[in-house]
């Protein structure tokens, strides 16, 4: 996913390290520097949970590709359901994630041009899933 | 405290105005995230004026045309819509380096963040009728009069909703980093279902949203800001974006977090002499969201390219994408039901 936790604490280490330019407003540097604490405050939030999110929406969408035999002509859904994720760092979820991804993207262009209105409801669902399991709640920057 | 922009500043103006001119006061603040904005007073023959500086920055979160911004504002100062004078344009850049304008400063009212609880609470309804009134009005304005006209494509009415969906799915196909199921599932649905053509080819400001302009406290909005992404187009374009949920932050019940649905859309009506059409307006609500996911694709991109320099490209690639695929989510689910 991006920005990945890294790449926020790196900009919230850079915003916080940086002498304000000559031309910056008080306002501006307190805009700034406001919005550098949310940023980590969030970056807390989802480190401890980044991981668990990951695992749970690619376990999630390998059950959907379990079920979607009638859109699976040549059982590549079906292959890829059945791997799990065994390297549990960030960035080797984000990769399976990712792949994943891919594949439910050409699974619903599949199921759309077929026009199985049933299994689409399934896919939307697991949207819904999905952008539920990676919701932020705004920083107390 | 400013030598380098106060001073380039001082001799353009002295140049332009052909009077000495000494800067006072300036200093940045935010305004966008395309265009670095400063304020400062420019004291000419013992008078001080107030006044705004938006520069090109050295690289920009949405590609813009100052051009079409400037005569943006030109187009509506002065015409019940509280856009800011505009009053200087430099595209060559000249004693700043890099293309810039100055508009005048609006001193009455501040900006409030969309993201902040209640924002306009206990004025709200007062505002929302300036807010949605002012939109009404941009809508129902005869573009082909406006000096925006000369720099404005004019999209046949019925290629309007195309053009704009070619152009932000485009821009998530170049800049997504992350497979985007969700987007990419709503820019298929919107392909499948184009919307009749528009009603009329209006101005469309393009970024009308809570948070995008100045208020009084009191429930009058003084300023309209923020017309970087101006263009000719359908009028339930701008209705779309300012209804989006998440200018609504944490209501479910008014929004832009100001008014009721059907009163905002009444209102609307009123001003704009234009029939609000549910139908049409189903296709472009879940464009609003495909279009801000685009800026937000975009953002993460230019926060990563940009060496994770500027927090509000990293808020924005992050907070705001991840909940308008929460949006999206519920949009689809609506519209498969």
């Amino acid at each position: 996913m991006t920005p990945s936790v890294r790449d926020v604490l790196q900009g919230v280490a850079i915003a916080l390290s940086t002498p304000p330019s000559p031309d910056a407003g008080v306002a501006f540097d307190a805009s700034r520097t406001g919005l550098a604490a949310s940023l980590a405050m969030m970056a807390a939030a989802e480190g401890e949970r980044a991981a668990a999110a990951a695992i749970a929406e690619n376990a999630d969408i390998r059950a959907l590709f379990a079920a979607a035999s009638a859109h699976d002509p040549d059982g590549e859904l079906a292959a890829a359901a059945r791997q799990t994720d065994t390297d549990l760092s960030v960035p080797a979820l984000d990769a399976a994630n990712a792949g994943l991804r891919r594949r439910l993207i050409a699974l619903h262009e599949r199921v759309e041009v077929a026009n199985d209105a049933d299994f689409e409801r399934k896919i939307v669902a697991l949207y819904v899933r999905m952008a539920e399991g990676r919701r932020l709640a705004l920083g107390l920057g | 405290m400013s030598a380098p922009i106060a001073t380039g500043l001082a001799a353009y103006l002295t140049r332009a105005w052909g009077e000495p001119v000494g800067i006072e006061a300036l200093s940045r603040i935010s305004g966008g995230a395309s265009r670095e904005t400063y304020r400062f007073d420019a004291v000419v023959g013992g008078r001080r004026r107030p006044l705004i500086l938006r520069r090109d920055p050295p690289g920009s979160l949405i590609e813009t045309d100052r051009r079409s911004e400037f005569l943006a504002l030109k187009s509506f100062h002065g015409r019940g819509v509280a856009a800011p004078e505009p009053l200087i344009l430099e595209d060559e850049g000249a004693e700043l380096e890099r293309p810039f304008f100055i508009m005048a400063r609006i001193e009455s009212g501040a900006a409030s963040s969309p993201f902040a609880p209640d924002p306009y609470a206990p004025h709200a309804a007062e505002l929302g009728a300036d807010f949605f009134g002012a939109l009404g009005r941009i809508a129902g304005a005869d573009a082909a009069s406006l000096p925006i006209a000369e720099v404005c494509e004019a999209p046949a009415l019925d290629a309007c909703w195309r053009r704009e969906l070619d152009y932000w799915s485009g821009v998530i196909e170049a800049d997504e980093q992350h497979p985007q199921p969700i987007v990419r599932a709503a820019i298929r649905w919107l392909a499948r279902h184009p919307p009749p053509p528009a009603a009329k080819l209006a101005v469309v400001h393009g970024d009308y949203r809570s948070g995008n302009f100045l208020h009084d406290g009191a429930g009058r909005m003084t300023a309209v800001l923020d017309w970087e992404m101006v263009h000719l187009g359908d009028p339930l374009e701008d209705l779309g974006w300012a209804m989006d949920p998440l200018w609504s932050h944490g209501e479910s019940g008014r929004v832009a977090g100001v008014l009721p649905r059907a009163e905002a859309i009444a209102v609307w009506e009123t001003a704009s002499g234009l029939t609000f059409d549910p139908a049409a307006f189903v296709w472009w609500e879940l464009f609003a969201s495909v279009k801000g996911q685009a800026i937000w694709t975009s953002a993460a991109k230019a926060y990563r390219d940009g060496g994770f320099r500027e927090p509000i490209l990293c808020f924005s690639g992050w907070y705001t994408a991840r909940r308008h695929d929460e949006i999206l989510a519920a949009k689809l689910t609506e519209l498969t039901a």
